[in-house]
């Protein structure tokens, strides 16, 4: 009796690390995590065939009906002048804008069924944007930092570290100091048929000398500040009006506002854990919605994160050191990789 | 749990920084020392009479190829030179060498140093998955535990060529904080034993290969076997010189290293197991071949208590043995999911 407890209990032990082998191996070709012998329970299963069936049925006729999934659609023409501005009370969660759910919306706040999980989707070429570039110098601090070099630097940075994993095909925006108008990046994201884009900026704060990190995914701004900024961020776009409306028809994409939401959490949470051990007075202002074009002409998940703050002066110092400006690619390689391995990964990222 | 599936051949392949091996399903076993030769000019292909050429066939040809030893410093040099191609072909031929049936379809687990493992997972996939209907990869050490069903309280030191990797088994796959990697082992071995006999014997001649022969044939901790005595050429003549001395203090230089990453692994484990991992310490790699190295580990570690070292029995095939164990013990469903 004893000897058959004892045997049953080491082929369970053989069954947990045979599984375990298994679901590493999964993880290095970066497949979601294999769901045979966690059977779901039939009820669960009914509900999320509900789920599914109401979303494709909201997807599919979206434009006729007017629910509230697609409240930024409707509100974002006006939203230029809407004041509808929160402060984050948790830096790290998101300023949702949408008062009433929908049944579609409900479902995204289901913890546990992402949408590229439900559909097995993967993650092949990620897009690498530095900010501005070119003419377009962006932010230039007091001793003449530019905004444009600093991001092409941690940009590249961030490829070749990206690139270390033979995983990813990653692609740049630009790889020189070239001017590129935001729909030419655009396109280029779709040209390579991008699964990801993440776009770099630095900040600038006109009134303030602190030094705080924010990343942005496509929605209506957060505050008036993040409006100002898109308005900056936005200036060099080259859309044409006639291009708006397409532009703004893609706001009810699903997955991809979802998506767009996860990867700024995973890159802020890894930017602002890291950067705070070296900077005790960074302020973590979270993730924000915010119309930037950048993001909102990509059909992916797309992000635009705002790694420093170039008006203040011991960032700016800090800036053109370039441990610091690999730290920072390091925190935003943390980031992306924790949000494609699905919050496996750890934010602790050494630093150099 | 094993799968009787006559027309998959599992195969077992410990992909090693010196020696690769096979272990397959149909008894097929075999090693190479991991060296991959190409000829350098139509000249050599000539001379050599292959496009490609292996272990110590490569070594004794190498000056008419292109040479490389893929996993040189336990890992893939990706984009340096040709090291994944030179794994992909050391895949290639011993997987020809295991004899697989027409049809047959194959199903490998390949164990890899650790730090191998860690940084280059999806350039070895890359490298062998063209030759395999599934794959999956584990750590070398990892691989070794499995195959001698030392799954719960143990620890497996894999003194391989490149990298000494420690694992310490505790009835889960092992996380990182259960594994780690230092770089002393045997090719640190050579080294220091190429540059004592530079400074005993200056004026005689001899390379880093001749040296690594030396230390596979005469390698010894602690107390010496007898007289080592070897030709050596001096101004062409061939001489005998005595060798004992340098291959002690050679072979022992790795032990500081290896002691103390064993006691640092056994004294951060928990406090409650610790007694059991010291009762289960297991040798693996070519390292473990060393003469008298289990003994002096052990008498080493005293000074943490009471523990029992033990080389494998195998090692040039613990490891491949290890993984063919885990591709047969795999269920199906899971191989078929990759």
């Amino acid at each position: 009796m004893i000897s058959m407890i004892f045997r049953k209990r080491k082929h369970r032990l053989k069954e947990s690390i045979l599984r375990g082998v298994f679901e590493e191996n999964l993880k290095i070709l970066g497949k979601p995590p294999f769901r045979i012998s966690e059977r779901m329970p039939l009820s669960a299963k009914k509900i999320s065939l509900s789920f599914l069936v109401i979303l494709l049925f909201i997807l599919g006729h979206g434009n006729s009906l007017n629910l509230t999934l697609f409240q930024e659609k409707q509100t974002l023409a006006s939203s230029a002048t809407k004041n509808y501005f929160q402060t984050p009370e948790n830096p790290l969660t998101l300023l949702d804008n949408s008062a009433n759910l929908s049944d579609a919306k409900a479902f995204l706040k289901i913890p546990g069924v992402p949408l590229s999980r439900t559909f097995g989707l993967t993650v092949k070429t990620v897009m690498i944007d530095p900010g501005h570039g070119g003419s377009h110098s962006g932010s230039i601090g007091k001793k003449g930092t530019k905004e444009k070099d600093i991001t092409l630097d941690i940009a590249k940075r961030l490829k070749m570290r990206l690139d270390k994993y033979g995983q990813y095909n990653v692609i740049m925006t630009r790889e020189n100091d070239v001017t590129l108008p935001l729909n030419k990046r655009v396109a280029l994201a779709q040209s390579y048929k991008a699964d990801l884009f993440v776009s770099i900026h630095i900040n600038y704060l006109l009134s303030r000398p602190t030094n705080i990190i924010e990343t942005y995914f496509f929605g209506s701004p957060s505050d008036d500040t993040t409006l100002k900024l898109a308005e900056r961020e936005n200036a060099d776009s080259q859309y044409r009006l006639s291009d708006f409306r397409k532009i703004i028809e893609k706001i009810g994409d699903t997955l991809k506002y979802q998506e767009s939401k996860k990867l700024a959490a995973s890159i802020q949470k890894s930017l602002f854990l890291n950067i705070s051990k070296e900077d005790g007075n960074v302020q973590n202002k979270g993730i924000k919605t915010a119309p930037f074009l950048v993001l909102l002409g990509v059909d992916v998940p797309a992000v635009l994160t705002e790694v420093s703050c170039m008006s203040n002066s011991k960032e700016e110092i800090e800036l053109n050191n370039e441990t610091h400006r690999e730290n920072i690619a390091h925190y935003l390689e943390t980031g992306i990789l924790d949000y494609l391995n699905k919050g496996e990964a750890s934010y602790e990222a050494k630093r150099r | 749990m094993k799968q009787k599936e006559d027309n998959i051949l599992f195969v077992g392949i410990d992909l090693g920084t010196s020696r690769s091996s096979i272990c397959a399903s149909n008894s097929a076993k075999e090693w190479i020392e991991s060296y991959v030769g190409w000829p350098k000019d139509f000249i050599s292909l000539k001379v050599v009479g292959r496009p490609v050429l292996f272990g110590s066939e490569a070594l004794q040809n190498r000056l008419s190829l292109e040479l490389c030893r893929p996993l040189e410093h336990g890992i893939i040099k990706e984009g340096i030179d040709r090291s994944e191609e030179a794994v992909r072909e050391i895949i290639k031929y011993l997987i020809e060498i295991s004899r697989p049936a027409a049809e047959q379809k194959i199903y490998a687990v390949v164990g890899v140093p650790a730090d191998t493992l860690k940084t280059n997972k999806l350039a070895i996939r890359r490298a062998v998955s063209e030759f395999v209907h599934s794959l999956m990869v584990v750590s070398e050490p990892f691989a070794v535990a499995y195959g001698m069903n030392l799954l719960n309280n143990s620890l497996v030191i894999d003194i391989g060529a490149g990298t000494t990797d420690f694992c310490i088994m505790h009835g889960a796959i092992p996380a990182e904080e259960d594994q780690k990697t230092i770089l002393t082992a045997g090719d640190y071995i050579d080294d220091q034993l190429y540059s004592y006999l530079n400074e005993k014997f200056p004026n005689s001649k001899f390379n880093k290969n001749m040296v690594r022969q030396f230390k596979e044939q005469y390698s010894f901790v602690g107390k010496s076997p007898g007289e080592i005595r070897v030709e050596l050429p001096v101004d062409g003549k061939p001489v005998m010189h005595d060798i004992t001395n340098e291959i002690k203090r050679a072979c022992e230089s790795i032990l500081p290293a290896i002691i103390e990453t064993t006691t640092e692994m056994i004294a951060r484990f928990d406090p409650e197991f610790q007694v059991k991992i010291k009762s289960n310490i297991v040798l693996a790699g070519g390292g473990s071949l060393i003469r008298g190295i289990a003994a002096h580990i052990q008498e080493a570690l005293k000074v943490i208590g009471s523990c029992t070292v033990v080389s494998v029995d195998e090692p040039l095939y613990a490891g491949s043995f290890g993984a063919l164990k885990l591709a047969q013990d795999m269920p199906v469903k899971y191989w078929e999911s990759l």
